[in-house]
């Protein structure tokens, strides 16, 4: 069951997400390095001029899917330019965050390599995240590393 | 030794506690400040909790339990523990064991920190084999060296938050080095930290109740050493380099988060109720579907 945002064209956005799907089968050789801190554009190898039948823009496709509490909603907001996808947001809107998950829903989940952005740019009240391991730890790991050095 | 602090939203919770414990930095953010003698009974009950479930420590129980096979009691604390860990041992084939300690020591993540391996794969026993818990006491039949690291600490924010919230505290967050727990009305916003820049997040979650990460490269002391232990091999995880997990207690959301270390999602959604998000070696990331926030892919 899906839904689309009445301004946007379902044709594309149908191969926006195609195109998705072609840039996550295919971009692992050149991707293997960069993948982590890079949000460049990458490029389709396989038919350019498929993709360029694109209009450049930002296309958002809402897809429901049903939870024991209810329908959930999750939207996924692409941008193209010059027939590549330059970006992929996707937002959740969990009625129910803890909903229980039946087998299969979590397939659904979109592995698509993800872009940093800075922190200090977002507003949050907290970082989760394990920067701050014990104290100790880190103690023993400067100990080694100067013993390496000496 | 720390990340330079980020910028962070203006809270209305105007009160924070910090202090260190467990050998990590605390911060407990309320509305209205936290009494002193309240403070104390906390600094308290977190050293309880040290002396019972502490590898590194000589005087611990777990300690004592290392070295001889016996009938051990446990306090209270420790049903919620165990039995959160079974269900995990469980979901996960055996991957997720409490029994990892020997095997993290032989790798070097042991009480004196030598972070030097001794160059062996040590075989973690199977739970069945080694120890039997009956609710209060447990059953040892061979040394066993018992870490709950994986799960401890969540445990613990746990703990302390519902000291908090016993206390009258109705607005609050606990922050236990990134294992954090939200009691309050609304949800807050959890930035999910790029597991190799701290200066970066690769999302924002809304989290209402409880969310915990793990990552293993801010505990490398070599190659491919970490404390992500595979209980069936003996060997430190590889694949997955970041997870996050939210779920309505804290306990679960730790465990969790380092469960989806060995396994994929869908054998621990049919025992636990949480929403997740794990991010990979090669840079890509795989969330659920009823993640409450965003990704930048």
């Amino acid at each position: 069951m899906r839904s689309f945002t009445p301004q946007k064209p379902a044709i594309a956005v149908f191969a926006g997400l195609a195109l998705v799907g072609a840039l996550a089968g295919c971009s692992t050789p050149a991707s293997d390095s960069a993948a982590a801190t890079t949000g460049a554009p990458s490029t389709s190898p396989s038919d350019p001029r498929a993709a360029s039948t694109y209009k450049d823009g930002t296309y958002t496709e809402s897809a429901d899917y049903q939870a024991p509490s209810g329908t959930e909603t999750v939207d996924v907001t692409l941008t193209l330019a010059s027939g590549v996808v330059t970006a992929v947001t996707v937002q959740g809107h969990a009625n129910d965050p803890q909903a229980k998950l039946h087998q299969g829903q979590f397939a659904s989940g979109i592995a698509a390599v993800v872009v940093g952005k800075n922190i200090n740019d977002l507003q949050v009240d907290k970082v989760g995240g394990s920067s701050l391991t014990s104290g100790g730890f880190n103690a023993a790991v400067e100990e080694i590393k100067a013993d390496a050095a000496a | 030794m720390k990340r330079s602090r980020q910028t962070l939203r203006p809270s209305q919770r105007s009160h924070s506690l910090s202090f260190e414990a467990i050998g990590t930095g605390w911060q407990l953010d309320t509305v209205e400040p936290i009494e002193p003698a309240l403070a104390a009974a906390i600094a308290d009950r977190i050293e309880d909790f040290d002396r019972t479930w502490s590898r590194f420590r000589a005087d611990s129980l777990v300690s004592r339990i290392s070295k001889t096979p016996g009938v051990w009691e446990f306090p209270p604390d420790a049903p919620a523990l165990f039995d959160t860990y079974r269900r995990l041992y469980a979901a996960t084939d055996g991957a997720m064991s409490p029994l990892v300690g020997q095997a993290l020591d032989n790798l070097g993540y042991d009480r004196t920190y030598s972070l030097r391996s001794s160059g062996s794969a040590f075989a973690v026993p199977a739970w069945d084999d080694a120890i039997g818990w009956d609710g209060h006491a447990l059953t040892t039949v061979l040394p066993v060296s018992i870490d709950v690291g994986a799960a401890g600490k969540g445990y613990l924010v746990d703990i302390v938050s519902d000291m908090l919230a016993a206390a009258g505290h109705e607005d609050f967050v606990v922050d236990g080095s990134g294992d954090i727990r939200r009691v309050g009305p609304t949800p807050i916003r959890v930035a999910l930290e790029h597991p190799l820049d701290a200066a970066k997040a690769i999302g924002v979650a809304n989290v209402g109740a409880a969310i915990c990460s793990s990552a293993t490269n801010r505990r490398t002391w070599g190659d491919g050493l970490h404390h992500v232990i595979d209980a069936t091999t003996g060997l430190p995880t590889r694949a997955v380099i970041a997870t996050w997990a939210m779920a309505d207690t804290a306990l679960e959301a730790d465990g969790l988060a380092t469960a989806l270390f060995f396994v994929d999602a869908e054998l621990l959604a049919a025992e636990f109720s949480f929403s997740y998000v794990r991010m990979f070696a090669n840079g890509t990331v795989e969330f659920s579907p009823n993640l409450d926030g965003e990704l930048f892919t």
